[in-house]
């Protein structure tokens, strides 16, 4: 068993570096389970796998024509925040919320709040107010005559997003009606009037679109907060493509992965490069004029083999880098396939997600 | 009859395979019965029509209406109840599904599409991906592996239709896990909340307590247990009521794991982290909170005072996934945000 292992180990070794590490020993593991079997059985050599190379490859008198090994980086920022709500969905969950209005127990007051505490009494009143328990869903009365009618109607200001975020933030606000509650029940003497509670004015949350939106910049990493943003560089020849360049030495692709980063944005990224396998590849082909043009005739393209990383934070500055680039974009998805080239899309489009 | 169909079926098992499992529809001179038909159903599809117009939607008074009716709807038209108790499938009364609002059984739900299941479909499920990605060439087969459980092999006749050997090396076997691919990529399923109070045997009031504060944090309702054994170094006796949990599923799990991953954890002192050994070797991961941390609960710290003194419980969280190992539940729980110290064993 050792020995054979061994010897598919050579030759898989010779067969060159046209196969890969991992593909070498599923190779060589299949064929000693197989030479184990046929130990074992004494069988004909017909249960070797038809693919494996028996014969120890001869050596080539002349090079061979081959491709180049690129590594290119697909540095993406993910989706900062929710997305929006398609309409049937938010619906949805303003029914069902309502619903819940009408399934859920009443809410246990003497539970949750003790009696005569500022939190009982601020309770009290802002039941009065809004009369339902839940903040954001409307008027919803589940008892009476006409507890029938509880549905919105179509158009009504209640099933508008901005219309329940400000209802939450108004609840947290306590605005005014405080104090008329106070002057109303009359026992505000002179001096208990005079004293105005004021309390501090809550967050108003960020608005989802930003300023880079507006405006239209395609380098700010600020735009497409709901989207996966991809870093699009321009090269040499003024396509726009991921960045990329040639495997160098011995390193793996996950070392060039870190290397091009570094060399074409920068060190003001904070990156993390996802795993050690690519994502996808993308294969070119030189033109046959520029082919007999070049030095190395043997080399009839290149192959790039792209890893995933993600960026955390800093911005990309082609300022010095390496690798000849001219310009930057981070985009979306669709974007992306307006700026690159046809046959270049239809290799990475299925890599790119589609938020 | 049958032999006279004979040849058109066998035909039309022939051709089966031949047709297009969709007919699209092009214009032909051949009309046949069902033609209208058809280009009738495709024009009045609800997402093809257009909304409403505004003058009707906002004329529509449905409280007017009613009461412009002269008689009453019949009240099969507006009262609907469900059976009490499900007669067999043969009784005219049958139950609505448990999805209609009639039924018995209905749970409103879901609320809302939350935030963290949200970042794990768009960013960590993918990256999960790519981390466990394991290439297999073209032409791979994968090794033959003997039986799990081996044969009791001799000559003894007792070993004849005797159960097979136990697994080697422990009393239980381990979840197999699969070769990854995109369709089992782990995920949460579901978080247990469990937490037990020795001193609600001698006072109940520890039991209720607890059973409000987990049922607070947790959104969902609490089952409360009773001690099966009696104990004497834990102090429990048979048969009392000492611990409570609920079983949180769906969307309320990504509401309470982001609660406590955003808000919680990150103000405990000197934490260290989910001990590295945690984990049922099947993909369940657990952990405890001392009581003053569960008091860092927003929903606990907004009314802290209600709560009797001294009487706020610790509680056990155990966060199930779907993957079958230690190792991929806990680069699931990494990545949302949950830290491990010590050493990993898996």
């Amino acid at each position: 068993m050792n020995t054979g292992q061994r010897t598919t180990k050579r030759l898989a070794s010779k067969a060159g570096s046209s196969i890969c590490r991992s593909c070498r020993e599923a190779i060589s593991r299949n064929t000693t389970s197989s030479y184990t079997t046929a130990a074992v059985a004494s069988a004909t050599e017909d249960q070797t796998p038809s693919h494996i190379p028996h014969n120890p490859p001869v050596p080539a008198t002349a090079p061979q024509a081959s491709y180049a090994v690129n590594a290119g980086v697909v540095l993406s920022r993910p989706p900062i925040l929710t997305r929006d709500l398609h309409p049937f969905e938010s619906a949805f969950f303003l029914y069902q919320r309502r619903l819940n209005e009408r399934l859920a127990l009443p809410f246990t007051r003497y539970f949750y709040f003790k009696k005569k505490t500022p939190a009982d009494v601020e309770w009290k009143r802002k039941i009065k107010q809004r009369l339902t328990p839940a903040r954001d869903i409307g008027r919803y009365k589940g008892y009476g005559a006409e507890a029938w009618n509880d549905e919105l109607l179509v158009g009504t200001q209640e099933s508008e997003v901005q219309w329940q975020v400000e209802r939450l933030l108004e609840d947290a606000e306590q605005p005014g009606v405080e104090r008329e509650g106070e002057n109303g029940n009359g026992s505000g003497a002179p001096g208990a009037t005079g004293k105005k509670v004021t309390h501090e004015p809550v967050e108003r949350p960020m608005p989802r679109v930003t300023e880079a939106d507006l405006k239209g910049d395609v380098k700010s990493l600020d735009r497409l907060l709901q989207r996966t943003l991809y870093l699009l560089v321009k090269n040499k020849e003024g396509q726009w493509a991921f960045p990329q360049d040639r495997l160098v030495g011995k390193e793996s692709l996950h070392q060039a992965a870190e290397r091009i980063l570094v060399h074409s944005g920068g060190i003001n990224m904070n990156t993390w490069v996802v795993g050690n396998v690519p994502i996808g590849h993308h294969q070119h082909q030189y033109l046959s004029e520029s082919l007999k043009s070049s030095m190395n005739s043997n080399e009839l393209g290149f192959k790039t083999f792209f890893m995933k990383a993600r960026i955390m934070a800093g911005q990309a500055n082609l300022k010095e880098n390496k690798l000849g680039l001219a310009d930057f974009k981070w985009l979306a998805k669709e974007e992306v396939h307006d700026a690159v080239e046809r046959k270049y899309w239809h290799s990475i489009k299925n890599m790119l997600a589609e938020r | 009859m049958a032999l006279r169909e004979l040849p058109y079926r066998a035909a039309s098992v022939i051709y089966r395979d031949v047709r297009p499992a969709v007919s699209s529809i092009r214009p032909s001179c051949r009309r046949s019965a069902s033609t209208d038909t058809v280009l009738d159903l495709q024009s009045s599809s609800s997402l093809s029509v257009p909304p409403l117009s505004e003058d009707i939607a906002k004329g529509y008074d449905p409280v007017a209406r009613s009461k412009a009716r002269k008689g009453k709807l019949p009240p099969s038209r507006y009262q609907f109840r469900s059976p009490r108790y499900y007669r067999g499938p043969l009784h005219p009364h049958q139950p609505p599904p448990v999805s209609d609002p009639s039924s018995r059984l209905f749970q409103p739900g879901p609320f809302s599409l939350p935030r963290l299941e949200q970042t794990y479909q768009t960013t960590i499920a993918p990256d999960l991906f790519v981390l466990r990605y394991q290439h297999f060439p073209p032409g791979y087969r994968a090794p033959v592996k003997d039986e799990r459980l081996r044969e009791w092999t001799g000559e003894s006749p007792y070993f004849k239709n005797r159960p097979l050997r136990p697994p080697r090396g422990s009393s239980h076997l381990r979840l197999l896990t699969p070769p990854p691919t995109f369709r089992n990529i782990p995920e949460i399923t579901r978080v247990t909340v469990h937490s037990m109070v020795p001193d609600a045997q001698e006072n109940s009031a520890h039991l209720h307590v607890a059973g409000m504060v987990v049922q607070a944090i947790s959104n969902v309702r609490v089952t409360s247990h009773k001690a099966r054994h009696n104990v004497v170094a834990w102090g429990l006796r048979e048969g009392k009521h000492v611990s409570v949990t609920a079983s949180i599923e769906r969307e309320d799990t990504f509401h309470f794991l982001s609660k406590l991953i955003d808000v919680v954890l990150p103000r405990i002192k000197e934490w260290k982290g989910v001990s590295g050994t945690s984990g049922d070797s099947s993909g369940n991961i657990s952990f405890g909170l001392t009581p003053d941390v569960v008091s860092l609960f927003p929903e606990i710290e907004v009314n802290y005072d209600m709560y009797p003194p001294k009487m706020i419980p610790g509680c056990h969280i155990t966060i199930h996934t779907s993957a079958s190992n230690d190792r991929d539940a806990r680069l699931l729980l990494q990545s949302i945000g949950i830290p491990f110290h010590g050493k990993l064993v898996n």
